[in-house]
């Protein structure tokens, strides 16, 4: 390695991400398949049997496109605040706050008509989820506060926030102890599309593929172009960036929040500590994988969430659920070195050639 | 309150106070010299499942120390290539590592939730300074590790602050191109201190695993790693002021089952919220303070290296 070197390729490798990600994917089989040898496992059997149980029946794409819509969510969320070179690592806690808001609203007025009570629900997860992100932007866009450790603080805070709640004021009285909210009255599940999927689906499709046209058409869209790439520019043509990284910071906490709400109404029946599921943390790697573009967000998000479901499957054969989990970051860093090379080559250093060593 | 509770809480507050200053005096070391490494929960849990698996298997403490800390070195690696070699974004492939260690240690760790610990870090025995009432009782009745961990928070100080090498590791977290001009090399420096970031998290994680609660679960890291890297900022990238943050965050975490026994009608789960908040205040009073004067955090953190780009 010592005599090795990165040299910049004068033309990028054409398909760079999508080749970089099933390279990717490609790595990370094949590192799984070695851990599934060593522990006892045919890999085939197990591969075959998360691609079955995740792609390949009606009932499986139900269960993929369901988990797609929180991994969706938050990696719209996180590539929101990188259009303007913020990290929000908080979109784990956003997705919790996003639930807490929406299980109140169920709290409150648990007699509302669904058609009333769903739409407050998700609202309150919105706003939930945009409340959580707050102290962070005005933090960043007042204070020039690193956005990073912050939100990812408030994940560790709203974590504990859930777990008092459901083992203090929001207990359910009948639920034999166990640290879990009520159950939230029957109209407030949101309908279902088909099999397990519900209409968290279009909800979540609409929003990131309507943020996508937002983004590359609107004129504010055109306005966080300009600012996520230069600042000077912006200040320039009279975009205040204050504004901008607070505005577009707590956008990403509404997003996260949303999708907090929508597994609140959608897949589960109260609200528990694991709401969020590490969601929020793999909604990082679906907004990397996607180079922050809303488009490649959607289907990245399907693809792990297609992990994510056979993963859950194979515990039934004895496979660590953790398999999945292994899966997920093998294939950012399989991405992470396809992508390099698309734009970088490996070279000796005897043989760099001249103006591109300094 | 009575003293045999107070004692309980001081043996308590070190033995926290261990676990999170191994970790967080990896990661400063580590951010000093501009990387940061969101995997400090996940190398953790490699290396406390890696100590407990070598312990049950030889018996030896010690052992399962020495395989813990070079297994997660060598897990930071992947970080270490990403991140440094191959100019990968930071927090991306931190998180990632993070990720793929809590899933590596419950998958390789499977077999070990139901075996009994073989090996653990018993309290050193002083002899007379252990028989001194309640300095005898706790400070002096520190495990090996404990005292490791304050060994190396010194030679960590002296390294960075008096040597050739801590200012060559400064130098490249302040401005890489300007330590490269100086014939450093970056990419070596920062891949060590990466690796003893690694290193002490592994050591951190076979605390917990042979000292602290002997035994292995999935999730027994319990997001300790998140605080020692909320404790570097908390002790603003100094090995002394984190052992201070350390010995206060341990704190804490000690007073959350004590918290009745002592009266006070909070419920832990609050209380446990606060080294967290505590970290944001002190990310806000040090960015308000630093308009002023210059920052405390190295300047060069979070950004890639490539000579080319220069």
């Amino acid at each position: 390695m010592m005599n090795m070197r990165l040299v910049r390729r004068d033309t990028p490798l054409a398909g760079g991400q999508v080749r970089a990600f099933v390279v990717g994917l490609l790595i990370a089989l094949l590192f799984g398949a070695v851990l599934l040898i060593l522990s006892g496992h045919s890999p085939i059997t197990v591969y075959s049997k998360m691609f079955d149980s995740a792609l390949g029946s009606p009932r499986g794409w139900s269960a993929t496109l369901t988990r797609a819509v929180p991994l969706g969510l938050a990696g719209l969320a996180v590539a929101v605040a990188g259009s303007m070179g913020m990290w929000n690592i908080g979109a784990e806690g956003q997705i919790i706050a996003g639930a807490i808001g929406g299980a109140w609203i169920a709290r409150i007025a648990p007699e509302l008509p669904g058609p009333v009570l769903i739409p407050a629900m998700l609202g309150a997860a919105v706003l939930g989820g945009a409340f959580l992100a707050l102290g962070p932007a005005l933090a960043r866009s007042r204070l020039g506060v690193n956005e990073i450790i912050t939100t990812l603080m408030l994940n560790e805070v709203a974590i504990r926030v859930v777990r008092y709640l459901v083992n203090g004021p929001w207990k359910d009285p009948e639920g034999n102890n166990f640290p879990i909210a009520p159950e939230l009255p029957e109209q407030s599940a949101l309908p279902t599309l088909f099999e397990r999927a519900n209409v968290g689906v279009l909800i979540a499709a609409v929003v990131v593929i309507g943020f996508g046209l937002w983004a590359s058409r609107s004129a504010w869209g055109y306005e966080l172009k300009i600012a996520g790439s230069s600042e000077k520019t912006a200040e320039y043509v009279g975009i205040s960036m204050r504004a901008k990284l607070f505005t577009v910071l707590v956008l990403s906490g509404a997003i996260a929040g949303l999708a907090g709400g929508i597994e609140l109404t959608g897949s589960s029946s109260r609200l528990v500590e694991g709401v969020a599921n590490g969601y929020g943390f793999t909604g990082i790697i679906v907004a990397a994988l996607a180079l922050m573009r809303p488009s490649g967000v959607a289907a990245v998000a399907v693809a792990l969430g297609a992990v994510q479901i056979g993963g859950e499957a194979i515990q039934t054969q004895g496979v660590p659920s953790a398999t999945s989990n292994i899966l997920q970051a093998l294939i950012l860093f399989g991405a992470l070195t396809a992508a390099v090379f698309s734009e970088y080559r490996l070279v000796r250093s005897a043989a760099v050639p001249s103006g591109a060593a300094a | 309150m009575n003293q045999e509770t107070l004692i309980g809480l001081f043996i308590s507050v070190i033995e926290f106070g261990t676990l999170l200053y191994l970790a967080a005096l990896g990661e400063t070391i580590a951010e000093k010299s501009g990387v940061l490494n969101l995997g400090v929960e996940g190398m953790m849990a490699m290396g406390g499942m890696t100590a407990f698996w070598v312990g049950v298997e030889t018996g030896n403490p010690w052992m399962a120390l020495l395989a813990a800390m070079i297994v997660a070195a060598l897990f930071s690696m992947i970080h270490g290539v990403a991140a440094v070699v191959m100019g990968a974004d930071q927090v991306v492939s931190g998180l990632a590592l993070t990720i793929l260690g809590l899933g590596l240690a419950a998958f390789l760790g499977e077999d070990l939730v139901s075996k009994r610990p073989e090996a653990r870090f018993e309290s050193v025995n002083l002899g007379p300074l252990s028989d001194i009432p309640w300095l005898g009782e706790t400070l002096f009745s520190m495990s090996a590790l404990s005292w490791l961990a304050v060994v190396l928070g010194v030679v960590a100080w002296l390294v960075l602050t008096r040597t050739r090498a801590g200012l060559a590791l400064r130098a490249v977290g302040e401005s890489a191109a300007t330590a490269d001009a100086a014939g450093t090399s970056v990419v070596k420096i920062r891949l060590i201190a990466v690796a003893i970031g690694g290193a002490l998290a592994g050591a951190s994680g076979a605390h917990l695993t042979l000292a602290l609660a002997p035994g292995w679960s999935e999730g027994t890291t319990a997001g300790r790693g998140w605080i020692a890297v909320a404790l570097v900022i908390f002790g603003a990238w100094q090995p002394g002021r984190v052992l201070v943050g350390s010995l206060l965050f341990g704190g804490l975490i000690a007073l959350e089952p004590r918290l009745q026994t002592f009266g006070v009608e909070v419920s832990p789960i609050l209380l446990s919220m606060l080294p967290y908040l505590l970290t944001i205040g002190v990310l806000i009073l040090l960015s308000v303070r630093s308009r002023n004067r210059p920052s405390v955090a190295p300047a060069a953190i979070g950004i890639a290296y490539r000579r080319e780009e220069r």
